[in-house]
């Protein structure tokens, strides 16, 4: 079978290198739907994390946020938003993909700093009270930077899930990043599978570059007596996916 | 500019479709329940035999996490397009193939992080009071690593419940068929849609909740004695 | 060492239960001949049909197995080829066109001698053709056709920056975007894919394309008002509705078969056509209670 090497060519075919259709355009794409819904998640997730967590409140919305989070299928949550859009006569090229993507996101970015916010060591928070520090800043001083491995742990699962994910938005509406590749080439038949492939190896390789840059951040951002703290509670882990 | 008045005569949501298709949506439920248990019990299978070789020899978990890591990075409708030429298009082999490859990573890596938790102490005690390696890990290691292995196992499957829908476009799906059938019509028909994904979440939930369960029975020293 | 052994035969039990749950999917009713599977493409118009002839098959005692909803001609044909799937209702101009990539005189008895051709040397046999066909029309909004005084295909040539939507498969399609930038010479066009119908609606209605690719029997042309281009270079062929049928069971079950399968075919017309998919399409009845209702009001059932 000539698949792969008929993935090679197609990866190295200037032709998919440029217009509309070509890699660079889908590349701009795949990041623009994926920044934009991990922005609006972060948002939305990071500081009712913070608070929450600080009060030590919420456990409830933890758990419904785990558990349904976990199960709502991408695939289902992506058509749900199509639908809507299509109700609001709102165009399902980008928006109803990148609304799915947030509710995707929210959960592990939410689960995982809670969880790490409200784990910090009491006797630590109790002491930067004890000498005088304001609410605020024993959450902005304390247990943000002590959570900070979990919560950025958190945050690549859900960027990591958000860029996979993404590709099922191609068969919403015409764009869709490098998921238009896979869709297509499937529509396509046989002679479509090259353009499968490459689109599926364009797309781990974003994984895996996504993946350095967040190994890299935690490297750089974090010093290594927190990073060592991180380890023992980083637990919440990988869901959903594309 | 209002652009598709989809549905302007009827309700959003009506509950006399569902009330018409309940056979429909227990044929799709079963079939989604065989979708999804094949396809964890083969990965489950394959995952106690890629960790007994990690377990075995620390070298390899490095390279089997980061062949798990690829296989779980490649969406899955690519390769179900790959395979279609190799296992058939109508075969659910098409289908349950990627479903089992994207339940290696969490199952190997849970199971190991499950036996390397214990304590080396415990194990050294069980060694002293003369059990054998085979018994150690038998009575010792694998109960307690239970709990890391049903949060592995529970993850995966609710995992594996929400990507087979996906294989509705493939003619499988299980509940699945009614989400994309939903808008696969040029006026989309919510109904269909929300209950397929509905039942789709719910089936999710209730096999994550049997896992748990089934984790408690499992592991009784667990439990809290209630004060 | 009985814990290991018991969770040796544990293991290697889920391995044969899932090994024989796959290969045995559904049922095979030997007893009778070989089963019948019955496919259909991805949208609802070859559910209908498949389920169509389906129900009419399984009321007569075949044995019989549904595929449906598999997904476009490229995707399907190598497995019809194979022998993975026995019956399929087709088109004439497209199968010809697309699954053959045969040129032929444009009218029905023309396309469907050429088809039977081409799928005789691929073990597959070609039954009657249908009286009601079903064709590819690009449509645009009654604006959009007002503003730029479209008519035809050919009108097209007179507007810049023209957008085409129609599902992946229309790509590479002589008979979709390939022709029109070809036959029609349309080289400003450019092309979207957009894979389900109502999403090509609403792309069309928004403006994000100009040009949608919708099925001449879909309802939904008339109630919006969208204007169907002619196609005045005849990219199109006849597309009357043809079930296509593997050539080992055709040889099998005989002229009952046939024939059963071609009374069948006799009796859907455009109308029947417009009228089923209208039930489908717009009051999101099931393809298999449409299907029914019209067998049973035909006498079929």
């Amino acid at each position: 079978m000539g698949i792969l090497s008929d993935g090679i060519e197609w990866l190295t075919d200037p032709a998919n290198w440029e217009g509309t259709n070509g890699i660079p355009a889908r590349l701009l794409e795949h990041l623009q739907i994926s920044i934009v819904s991990m922005a609006i998640a972060l948002a939305i997730a990071l500081p009712m994390a913070l608070v929450l967590g600080h009060l030590h409140k919420g456990e409830f919305f933890v758990n419904a946020a785990v558990n349904i989070g976990r199960a709502i299928p991408s695939f289902g949550i992506v058509i749900f938003a199509g639908l809507l859009f299509l109700e609001w006569g709102i165009s399902l090229k980008f928006w109803p993909v990148v609304a799915a993507l947030v509710l995707l996101a929210i959960p592990p970015i939410f689960t995982n700093t809670y969880t790490a916010i409200t784990t910090v060591d009491p006797e630590l928070v109790e002491a930067a009270r004890g000498v005088g520090m304001p609410e605020r800043r024993v959450l902005l001083s304390l247990e943000l930077p002590v959570s900070a491995p979990v919560t950025l742990a958190g945050i690549k699962i859900a960027t990591v899930q958000v860029v996979s994910t993404a590709t099922i938005g191609a068969i919403l509406s015409s764009g869709g990043g490098f998921g238009r590749y896979i869709v297509d080439g499937f529509g396509q038949g046989p002679p479509g599978h090259a353009k499968v492939l490459g689109g599926a190896v364009l797309l781990a390789g974003l994984v895996l570059v996504i993946e350095s840059i967040f190994a890299l951040a935690e490297r750089r951002l974090l010093p290594e007596g927190i990073r060592r703290l991180g380890r023992a509670t980083d637990v919440v882990d990988a869901i959903g996916h594309g | 500019m209002i652009v598709a008045q989809a549905s302007t005569d009827r309700a959003f949501f009506q509950w006399d479709w569902v009330l018409a298709h309940w056979s429909e949506l227990g044929e799709q439920t079963v079939e989604h329940l065989f979708l999804t248990g094949t396809s964890v019990a083969i990965g489950l299978v394959i995952s106690a035999a890629l960790a007994a070789i990690a377990l075995r020899w620390s070298s390899t978990f490095g390279p089997i996490i980061g062949v798990g890591g690829v296989l779980y990075s490649v969406p899955s409708l690519a390769l179900f397009a790959l395979l279609v030429p190799f296992t058939g298009l109508t075969s659910r082999t098409t289908a349950i193939i990627p479903l089992v490859t994207y339940t290696i990573l969490i199952l190997v890596r849970n199971m190991v992080a499950g036996i390397r938790s214990v304590p080396a102490e415990v194990v050294e005690a069980a060694q002293g009071m003369g059990l054998r390696r085979r018994q150690v890990f038998m009575k010792v290691e694998v109960p307690l690593a239970l709990p890391t292995f049903f949060a592995g196992l529970r993850i995966t499957t609710v995992t594996i419940v929400g990507l087979v829908t996906v294989t509705a476009l493939l003619g499988f799906g299980g509940l699945g068929q009614f989400i994309l059938n939903g808008f696969r019509k040029s006026i989309v028909f919510p109904t269909e849609i929300i209950v397929g994904m509905v039942a789709s979440v719910l089936l999710a939930m209730v096999l994550d909740f049997a896992l748990l369960q089934a984790q408690r029975v499992t592991t009784p020293w667990l439990r809290r004695p209630r004060s | 060492m009985r814990n290991i052994f018991r969770s040796r035969v544990i293991g290697a039990t889920f391995v044969v239960l899932a090994l024989v749950a796959t290969a045995c999917g559904s049922g095979d009713d030997v007893a009778d001949g070989s089963t019948i599977t019955v496919g259909s493409f991805n949208f609802p118009e070859s559910q209908i049909l498949a389920e169509i002839y389906a129900q009419t098959l399984e009321a007569n005692d075949y044995p019989i197995e549904k595929k449906l909803n598999l997904g476009s001609r490229e995707l399907i044909f190598p497995s019809l080829k194979s022998g993975e799937i026995d019956l399929l209702p087709e088109y004439l101009g497209s199968s010809l066109g697309v699954g053959f990539g045969i040129d032929s005189a444009s009218d029905a008895d023309s396309v469907a001698t050429a088809l039977s051709d081409a799928f005789a040397a691929e073990g597959v046999t070609v039954l009657q053709y249908a009286p009601g066909e079903d064709k590819n029309v690009f449509v645009v909004t009654q604006e959009f056709a007002a503003a730029n005084n479209l008519v035809t295909i050919s009108d097209l040539a007179g507007v810049a920056d023209l957008t085409l939507g129609g599902p992946p498969e229309c790509e590479n399609r002589d008979t979709c975007y390939g022709g029109l930038t070809g036959t029609y010479g349309l080289s400003q066009l450019k092309f979207e894919s957009i894979q389900e119908g109502a999403a090509r609606i609403a792309a069309l209605e928004n403006g994000e394309i100009d040009v949608g690719l919708l099925f001449s029997t879909q309802p939904v042309i008339v109630e919006k008002g969208f204007v169907a281009l002619e196609d005045d270079k005849v990219l199109i062929r006849a597309e009357n509705i043809v079930p296509v049928l593997n050539l080992s069971i055709a040889d099998e079950y005989g002229s009952d078969l046939t024939k059963l399968i071609d009374s069948v075919t006799a009796k859907i017309t455009t109308d029947v056509l417009l009228e089923l998919n209208g039930k489908v399409e717009n009051e999101g009845l099931d393809p298999d209670a449409v299907a029914k209702d019209w067998l049973t009001s035909n006498g079929f059932l």
